[in-house]
């Protein structure tokens, strides 16, 4: 008896398939979910539109023009010559720099000390709760305040981080910390970062709550070592919420501009040393109102924003196919989590021992 | 298999409809600056002042002013004694002078008028003033004794935007006790530069140093150079405006500064991160230098109750000059008129108000600043209530400056990177001044061409 390896084809002017009926009421339920949908999202993407896309859009024309009001009283078109003069200027190039480096340390400095500030807070330990709730002080200083505290803490006179170094024999003579453009620059990474790790740290710390502590326990039966389980379990687990804090911080640190504002009394100095591209921006605007070239530095940012998320988003937020170590079981049931499901005895049989490896 | 973290489908056609519809708008923003007329704002550039205003006539109503938080007597009694002479009520508002100009430019670029006077000094008279902000003031409204460097801070180009609210130059305070301790005469204070130098070298001890200064932000390595510049014979612009800062008087002022922190060795290194005067004053005060050049404000935080030093160790003199005797930089501070106030007469009675004697009186009294009128200067009185007015009046013999201009924050900016750059050994004092003076000529001529 022959077994037919395919479904049998409907003869050609008879009555659709009941697979074809199923596909057009699902095809139709889809476009009434979608219309339902477009008509509840409607209001707020207008106001998003009016929000966002008005002020952009207003940058985008300003910055095709010359528009200094103390020069003349006319704003000329000039098409893109103000990002010509902006790419050919040495002093944009040096902001640049500054604010990759800048970039580079607080982004991945920071996420990565916030992790491990949260896996250390996720422990059970005495004094837990406190250390939690001393961890939200410096996000509560409000920005300025912080400015202010490390100006003083690293003030070259009467500041306590000279006389604690002093004290410990480290330095012999003071240092004047926001006197030397490259210290300026450490001293402003080590005040952001302060300020922004309460934010990542309790982000990721979220995050790794919602790990089932039986794929830890699991993975210590299999006799999975602290950076396998830290490498197959705790990492997958965070992804997500990591991949935001990446996110948000590069954003961030490209926009940064309250701290070098107070740390260095408006100047971004010393000799430019802490002007990134934000402030660069403010200088030229605000200072020498030069709006026009201001609005060409704020697109570029803008750009400069919307090319690091995609960075993120593509390295992190590939699809299946991608590096195997980052990608989940399927029927997973969170974001952030691996699985939630109970590890079954295959996957406590695999070496690594951890559900959310690589498939 | 699952895709975690991935959008669902239906969001990719969202994304893309997105982006196709930010596109439209950007390239609708486009086509619109294309195609439009060239905007017009503001009454700037070369254009010459539309009206004058010389009359407080009919002066009624309310005004809102926006000043720095330089002096508290408008709020501990001025304020309301005007309200009462005048019947004009007044909603009066402090800020932080380094927050100051950013507010008022955005205030005046969206042509607000919610604040009819705001204060104003040498750049800003310049600035706002070029860009058709601020109520140009007819000769009927300026009194005839004012002090040509205070009205000097509210002019720009030959046209009065404001009154002054108080004078101001630098002048050199020392601290005669740590004279004493040195085995220096405290009544015959440095009066040339290798005096000030050699002054400044017997004050440093240990971990306090003869001299400090404030250059740690944009505006005070400028002043520090330009008083250097000035104290040399130098200029900052010649005939038409040419940068000369970088001339031979300027690389040897600038060399001179950087000596005293890297060969001499009596500034205090602090001086390059000291942000603004009063934290000068405060150092000061407390005894931790010997030498400062600062501001009038200066006597008062060295001799109010509890500053160590105290009015009997408080010397004042001129500035001891490099090649020429002496020279100073001007700090004189007014009121303007906001170009789009609603009630001009009543804000300029107001200005009117503040250069008058009572006021003045106060401002030198309680405050320590100079008074901005010839009359009230050579009053024996206020000599008597401040001593370094007489200082002041010695000074005035001299070159005092600030080059307040359009131009002034684009070039102060570009200026002050460089003589840190110098100030740090990064680069040559003629190397920082002609990169320097390289872009501040392309500003001028920005500005000027």
């Amino acid at each position: 008896m022959s077994i037919p390896t395919t479904a049998p084809t409907a003869p050609e002017g008879s009555r659709e398939s009941r697979a074809d009926r199923r596909r057009r009421g699902t095809d139709s339920r889809t476009r009434g979910d979608r219309r339902f949908t477009l008509a509840l999202v409607a209001p707020a993407v207008l106001v998003v539109a009016a929000l966002f896309a008005y002020p952009i859009g207003y940058a985008v024309w300003l910055s095709t023009h010359q528009w200094n009001d103390k020069i003349s009283p006319r704003h000329p078109y000039i098409g893109v010559r103000n990002y010509t003069t902006l790419f050919e200027s040495g002093e944009f190039w040096d902001a640049m720099g500054r604010t990759a480096f800048f970039s580079v340390i607080t982004v991945i400095g920071g996420v990565a000390l916030a992790l491990g500030l949260a896996i250390l807070l996720n422990q059970d330990f005495k004094g837990r709760t406190l250390a939690r709730v001393l961890l939200l002080v410096p996000w509560a200083v409000p920005p300025v305040v912080n400015g202010i505290m490390w100006r003083l803490i690293f003030d070259g006179d009467n500041g306590i981080a000279n006389t604690i170094l002093r004290n410990l024999g480290i330095i012999d003579e003071n240092v004047q910390w926001l006197a030397d453009p490259d210290t300026a620059m450490n001293v402003l990474i080590f005040a952001e970062m302060w300020k922004l790790l309460p934010f990542l740290t309790l982000l990721l710390m979220a995050s790794l709550q919602n790990i089932p502590r039986n794929l830890y326990r699991a993975a210590g039966v299999d006799g999975a070592n602290a950076w396998k389980r830290f490498l197959h379990i705790t990492l997958p687990g965070v992804k997500g919420a990591l991949m935001f804090a990446l996110i948000v911080q590069s954003m961030w640190s490209i926009k940064v501009f309250d701290t070098i504002y107070v740390l260095t009394g408006g100047s971004g100095g010393p000799a430019g040393g802490t002007t990134t591209i934000n402030f660069l921006g403010y200088l030229t605007t605000f200072s020498n109102l030069d709006r026009g070239y201001g609005a060409a530095i704020a697109v570029v940012i803008m750009v400069l924003v919307i090319l690091t998320t995609l960075f993120w988003i593509l390295l992190l937020g590939r699809p299946a196919g991608g590096p195997s170590r980052w990608r989940r079981k399927p029927g997973a049931t969170a974001d952030v989590t691996p699985s939630l499901k109970e590890p079954g005895r295959d996957e406590l049989a695999q070496p690594a021992g951890v559900a959310g490896e690589s498939q | 298999m699952s895709r975690p973290h991935s959008f669902p489908t239906s969001s990719a056609v969202s994304r893309r409809r997105f982006i196709g519809i930010g596109g439209a708008l950007a390239a609708g923003g486009l086509l619109a600056a294309c195609g439009g007329e060239e905007p017009v704002t503001g009454g700037g550039g070369d254009a010459a002042p539309a009206s004058t205003l010389g009359t407080t006539s009919g002066a009624s109503g309310s005004i809102r002013i926006l000043d720095d938080n330089t002096n508290p007597v408008f709020l501990n009694g001025v304020v309301e004694a005007f309200q009462n002479d005048t019947g004009i009520t007044v909603e009066y508002e402090q800020a932080n002078f380094n927050d100051l100009h950013d507010r008022l430019a955005t205030l005046f670029s969206a042509q607000d008028s919610s604040y009819d006077v705001v204060m104003t000094w040498a750049a800003w008279s310049a600035e706002f003033g070029q860009a058709g902000w601020l109520q140009a003031l007819g000769s009927d409204a300026v009194p005839t004794d004012l002090l040509p460097a205070a009205l000097d801070a509210v002019s720009w180009n030959g046209t009065v935007y404001g009154l002054p609210k108080f004078a101001s130059a630098q002048t050199m305070f020392y601290n005669k006790e740590l004279f004493r301790q040195a085995g220096l005469d405290p009544e015959a204070p440095p009066a040339t530069w290798d005096e000030f130098v050699a002054a400044a070298k017997a004050l440093t001890t240990g971990d306090r140093y003869g001299f400090t200064c404030d250059m740690g932000n944009t505006d005070g390595a400028y002043q520090n150079f330009v008083r250097t510049l000035l104290l040399n014979g130098g200029q900052m612009y010649g005939d038409d405006n040419t940068v000369t800062f970088n001339d031979e008087r300027g690389v040897e002022a600038l060399t001179k500064l950087r000596d005293l922190l890297t060969v001499d060795k009596v500034m205090n290194p602090s001086s390059l991160q000291i942000t603004n005067a009063s934290d000068l004053g405060t150092l000061f005060g407390a005894g931790q230098t010997g030498i400062v050049f600062n501001w009038p404000s200066q006597w008062a935080a060295a001799t109010k109750e509890g500053a160590v030093v105290g009015r009997e160790n408080t010397g004042n003199a001129i500035i001891p000059g490099i090649s020429v005797t002496t020279a100073s930089i001007d700090g004189s501070e007014g009121f303007a008129i906001n170009q789009f106030s609603q009630n001009k007469p009543a804000a300029l009675a107001w200005l009117q108000y503040v250069t008058q004697r009572p006021v003045q009186t106060r401002i030198v009294e309680e405050e320590g600043w100079f008074p901005v009128t010839t009359t009230l200067l050579d009053d024996a009185a206020i000599t008597e209530t401040l001593p370094v007015v007489s200082t002041y009046k010695e000074q005035s013999d001299f070159e005092i400056r600030r080059y307040g201009s359009p131009w002034y924050s684009d070039v102060t900016q570009v200026l002050s990177t460089n003589i840190s750059r110098a100030m740090l050994e990064q680069a040559t004092p003629q190397e920082a001044l002609d990169e320097a003076a390289a872009r501040a000529t392309d500003i001028v001529e920005r500005y000027t061409g």
